[in-house]
């Protein structure tokens, strides 16, 4: 064999190993149910909970939003964001939030919205006839 | 139904964009047959036949994109992917964006600058030019068909391609299409705000360039199998293959820069799966243009580089598969379309890969080999590896993009099965891509040190382990001074930075040793030197970014997963101190649909003096009709070793919106209250003092209509929580246009009040002249007489009066009567009220202003003068209401309107980065101009 291949063969078991890996870093959707019992940071993904309230007070406190949404099992569950509310965040189609469930809520680091895309929009734009 | 006649359409314009699509289609199609039978190069007439074809094709490409381009201009709304593009506000400069933003624009700009190559490569490709532009000219006709927009026959609504020429009443069901006249009711909805930035003027065409670049190795690799030529393709392929290697970096790193600069992503690369699929081709480029330069010099390799500028192009088709079809989905932060091309992009991808394959077991055995085995201390050796690496590096950020789509083939066999996603992107890239880059800055380094072919190794070898060593040493000593600085305990970070040391010390050394001053080693060091500074900027940017927009005093223990706030609220023209720095949001102000934030930041040194001063300008973008705010812009403090990013991540929503702004208005309570001339009113909150009254507000601020009348209270306002007794003056006022009254109303934020002057107010003040009943005053200079309880004494004349009623002319003949109004029961003779009504002859006409004491409620009018006795006739009237109270309304708990939340962040390092890829990019470039070499 020649000396390329072996090293060849060992880049690839390197790269194999690697994918191996990183096979770990996926995971499904969950719920806020598997989230609760699991204790894991999960990533669920949801939508908005129009009928619950939604907390977000500039003055006093940018970095913290909360907000219920309700997961594919339609349950609906407080979430926390220490972060700024997204923009046009009423208009999300989904949301994706990345964290853990704490006592408080579900505690989210990272959030993703889906907004609904402008060529999705079967609507003809007509003209303001005002 | 009946059959409508349309009213305004222009159907020629898709007539001849219809016919230029089938034109440039066929013409395609033709000009790849042809420029294959002349495959031999010796039948003239076929490759006369394959040019004339390909210029047809061109001519077809040239009218889509003339014609498109004029629809776009004359906004021709009937067309759909015209009205989707473009808006009648859309500025002219965007017409360009609007027309590649679109999917069928897009595929129309990478042909067009497939168009363009081709005609270079005619011109210049000699002996392979026929090869070359049949495969280029096939999948020209593989990219028509995705503007075909022909419906198959016996299917259901499945079309191939998609017109851009559709009609929207043949795309979309609506029933405004019943109107004949329906292009009179609709508008286009224009280019997405977020877009309307000059990146988008220059970064796609410049990608897709990119794109496009990348075929022309391909076409070169293949002809070079298919002719079994397989040495005579990688000298003039090998041009191409650096430009490519230029230009799609330069397209990838300006989506870079946008997203750092523009967007608000917060960074220059996330791993996003839609810069994903463009970073792989270029890494598999790369790789080939590696294994590309041993063939080159060694005569090995040649089989893997047919493969892998095989796989570079594959992967581009496959990138505009995954970014197209909508698979990727609930992935990306970008928005995507289905079109229902998935179809066709899995055939073209199959088609090619058939090719290829066919093509290597067919003429692969031709291939020429070299007998003896690589050496391990030659550069081949080590640079084969490296470009394995890059190719690796593709497959491993191929597979994790690919997730979607291996989610979508497991749903085909189980209907049951839950869709996997990587839970954090960044982290899950960064983690594996990392030792790539620390696999690559040895290697490289490595091979760079070696000769081809292991040349002389027997008395080189010695001053090699000899370099080796020193260099080693030196990286490390430099990783020991500078590992303390960035902010990490990770060894691994420790090892890339060694890894990036090693890269730039080492081209440092090649380059003052070894230097020969040629081309291609002027290529070499800027490629792997710019990779090492690339590999530290990133790191340093990377691991000691940090947010200024922290308020060291509040907002602790929010959560109890006390992550650390990215944001501040600031209040208007008040000092917030964060991290190193005083920051004041000092003003606002609208520029075209853009409203400028002023935020100036300063640090000071404990001498108290300024170090170091500026003031960024985040902005908002306003849609087109001012209604709300579409988007918004970052500003950036640059700075050699560091650039201070900040953006505005909160604005208080009745401000963005005026919905609902109209929204809170409604929910809003006034209350009424009476005021009464300098008598403080007292209110839990605050006390409330009426000081004067103006007769011309300055209510043309923002809007430059007249109002006939204007009607301004001056408030003062005083505070009374806390110790510090603050004073607010705040003028609300009421207009008067065509007998209709607008309200000019004052918030003020401290107190969370709105206050309106009550609309009452008007016709009190102004009464109705036909209500008022004048008495006549005869009076000269100095006299005085009594009315009504009233002492009135004419106390002279100005005779350069001014008047908030009357505005001066040329001629005119201007007199106010200074009358000084007393009560006449008041033993110290207090004066009451002056007034100063005006008698005015402009053109031998005579008119009077008149004037009104705001105390007494008097309406006070000089009605004449008698030229002969000199007598001054004035007109007094009481309003009938008394004028004592004013009443107001005031809301409390508005929200403020004077406030918005910043993030600020420092990158350090930073332009290590663009430095480094600017660099790597220049190396394609100087390896794509250096003329036909032997390289040793």
């Amino acid at each position: 064999m020649k000396k390329l291949h072996i090293a060849a063969s060992i880049t690839v078991l390197i790269a194999i190993a690697l994918l191996v890996m990183s096979s770990k870093d996926i995971s499904s959707y969950a719920t806020f149910e598997i989230a609760e019992k699991s204790q894991q940071r999960v990533k669920i993904v949801g939508h908005l909970d129009h009928t619950a309230e939604m907390k977000y007070d500039p003055e006093n406190a940018p970095n913290y939003f909360s907000f219920h949404m309700l997961d594919a099992n339609d349950r609906s569950q407080k979430v926390i964001l220490s972060e700024p509310k997204p923009r046009d965040f009423e208009m999300s189609e989904s949301i994706v939030v990345s964290g853990k469930m704490q006592e408080e809520g579900f505690i989210a680091d990272e959030i993703l919205l889906k907004c609904p895309s402008k060529y999705k929009d079967e609507e003809l734009a007509l003209k303001d006839n005002s | 139904m009946p059959k409508i006649e349309y009213i305004g359409e222009h159907l020629w314009v898709g007539h001849l964009g219809h016919f230029a699509i089938l034109l440039s289609f066929v013409a395609a199609m033709f000009a790849a047959f042809s420029f294959y039978k002349a495959r031999e190069g010796k039948d003239r007439i076929w490759l006369s036949m394959g040019r004339i074809g390909y210029g047809l094709h061109a001519l077809g490409i040239f009218i889509i994109v003339v014609t498109l381009l004029y629809a776009m201009f004359h906004k021709m709304y009937e067309y759909s992917y015209v009205q989707r593009q473009v808006s009648d506000e859309l500025p002219i400069y965007y017409l360009f964006s609007a027309l590649w933003q679109g999917q069928e624009g897009s595929f129309l700009l990478w042909m067009l600058w497939h168009v363009v190559l081709g005609f270079i490569l005619i011109r210049t490709a000699k002996m392979w030019e026929p090869r070359v532009m049949a495969i280029l000219s096939s999948v020209q006709v593989f990219l028509m068909t995705m503007l075909l927009g022909i419906y198959i026959p016996f299917t259901e609504n499945q079309k191939i391609g998609s017109n851009p020429f559709a009609l929207i009443r043949d795309v979309m069901d609506a029933p405004i299409f019943n109107n004949a006249d329906y292009l009179s009711l609709i508008t286009g909805q224009g280019l997405n705000p977020l877009l309307q930035n000059y990146w988008m003027v220059i970064h796609p065409p410049v990608l897709f360039l990119g794109f496009a670049s990348l075929t022309i190795p391909f076409c070169f690799a293949i002809a070079g199998l298919w002719s079994k030529k397989h040495k005579e393709w990688l000298q003039p392929a090998f041009k191409w293959a650096s430009f490519s290697g230029f230009i799609f970096g330069l397209g990838i790193l300006m989506g870079a820069a946008w997203a750092y600069e523009a967007l608000t992503f917060g960074g220059y690369w996330a791993w996003d799966p839609v810069e994903n699929s463009s970073l792989v081709p270029w890494l598999v480029m790369i790789a080939a243009i590696h294994v590309h330069l041993i063939a080159k010099s060694t005569g090995r390799a040649i089989g893997t580089a047919y493969i892998y500028y095989a796989l570079a192009f594959i992967l581009v088709l496959y990138s505009t598969f995954l970014t197209r079809s909508g698979i990727l989905g609930d992935t990306s932060v970008h928005a995507f379309t289905e079109m229902g091309l998935e179809n066709q992009l899995i055939l073209f991808i199959a088609s090619f890969s058939f090719l290829t394959v066919f093509l290597l077991i067919k003429n692969g055995k031709s291939i020429p080999k070299v007998e003896k085995e690589e050496a391990v201390y030659s550069r081949e050796f080590w640079m084969f590896i490296g470009a394995m690496v890059l190719l690796f590096s593709g497959i491993l950020l191929t597979v994790s993009t690919s997730l979607p789509v291996f989610n979508k083939i497991m749903l085909l066999f189980d209907s049951n099965y839950v869709g996997q996603v990587i839970t954090d992107q960044m982290g899950h890239h960064n983690k594996y891509q990392l030792w790539i880059g620390v696999f690559i800055g040895m290697l490289s380094s490595a091979s760079l040190l070696l000769r081809y072919k292991e040349f002389n190794w027997a008395s080189y070898r010695i001053k090699f382990f000899k370099n080796i060593g020193l260099i080693i040493a030196l990286s490390g000593i430099a990783t020991f001074i500078i590992l303390p600085y960035l902010n990490t305990e990770g060894w691994h970070h420790g090892v890339l930075l060694f890894s990036g040391l090693i890269a730039i010390v080492t081209n440092l050394f090649h380059l003052f040793l070894f230097g020969k001053g040629n081309k291609a080693q002027l290529a070499s060091f800027l490629s792997h030197f710019g990779f090492g500074i690339l590999i530290l900027g990133v790191l340093i940017s990377g691991l000691n970014k940090r947010h200024i927009s922290t308020n060291p005093f509040g907002q602790k223990g929010i959560t109890s997963d006390s992550r650390l706030d990215k944001v501040v609220t600031l209040i208007k023209e008040r000092k917030f101190f964060l991290n190193e720095y005083w920051v004041t949001y000092e003003s606002d102000t609208l520029e075209g649909n853009l409203r400028k934030f002023n935020i100036k930041f300063a640090q000071y040194d404990e001498n108290n003096k300024i170090v170091d001063s500026f003031t960024v300008r985040p902005s908002a973008i306003y849609d087109n009709d001012f209604r709300s705010i579409a988007a918004w812009n970052p500003s950036t403090q640059r700075y050699l070793h560091k650039d201070i990013f900040t953006q505005i991540s909160g604005y208080p929503a009745h401000l963005r919106d005026i919905e609902v702004a109209h929204q809170m208005e409604d929910t809003l309570k006034y209350l009424p209250y009476n005021l009464k001339f300098n008598e403080p009113l007292e209110h839990e909150d605050f006390t409330v003092t009426l000081k004067d009254i103006n007769y011309k507000p300055d209510i043309s601020e923002n809007d430059s209509t007249h109002y006939d009348l204007g009607l301004g209270l001056k408030l003062e306002f005083q505070s009374k929580g806390g110790s510090v007794k603050k004073v607010y003056n705040v003028e609300p006022a009421l207009g008067l246009k065509n007998a209709l009254v607008y309200q000019f109303p004052k918030s003020i934020d401290d107190l969370n009040i709105k206050i309106k002057v009550s609309e009452k107010l008007f016709s009190d003040v102004f009464e109705d002249e036909s209500h008022l009943k004048y008495t006549t005053l005869t009076l000269n200079e100095g006299e005085s007489q009594k009315w009504n309880g009233l002492n009135i004494t004419l106390d002279g004349f100005d005779r350069n009066p001014q008047h908030n009623n009357y505005q001066r002319e040329e001629g005119d003949i201007a007199l106010g009567g200074m009358l000084r109004i007393t009560k006449e029961e008041s033993s110290k003779q207090n004066v009451v009220s002056i007034v100063t009504p005006l008698f005015i002859i402009r053109n031998s006409q005579q008119f009077g202003i008149k004037d009104y004491s705001v105390e007494l409620g008097l309406h006070v009018r000089f009605s004449n003068i008698d030229p002969k006795s000199g007598d001054m006739t004035f007109s007094l009237a009481k309003g009938n209401n008394d004028l004592s109270e004013y009443p107001i309304t005031i809301a409390e708990g508005v929200p403020r309107s004077d406030i918005l939340v910043l993030e600020a962040q420092v990158f350090p390092g930073i332009n290590l980065v663009w430095a480094g890829c600017l660099m790597m990019l220049f190396g394609f470039f100087v390896s794509m101009t250096r003329k036909r070499n032997t390289t040793s």
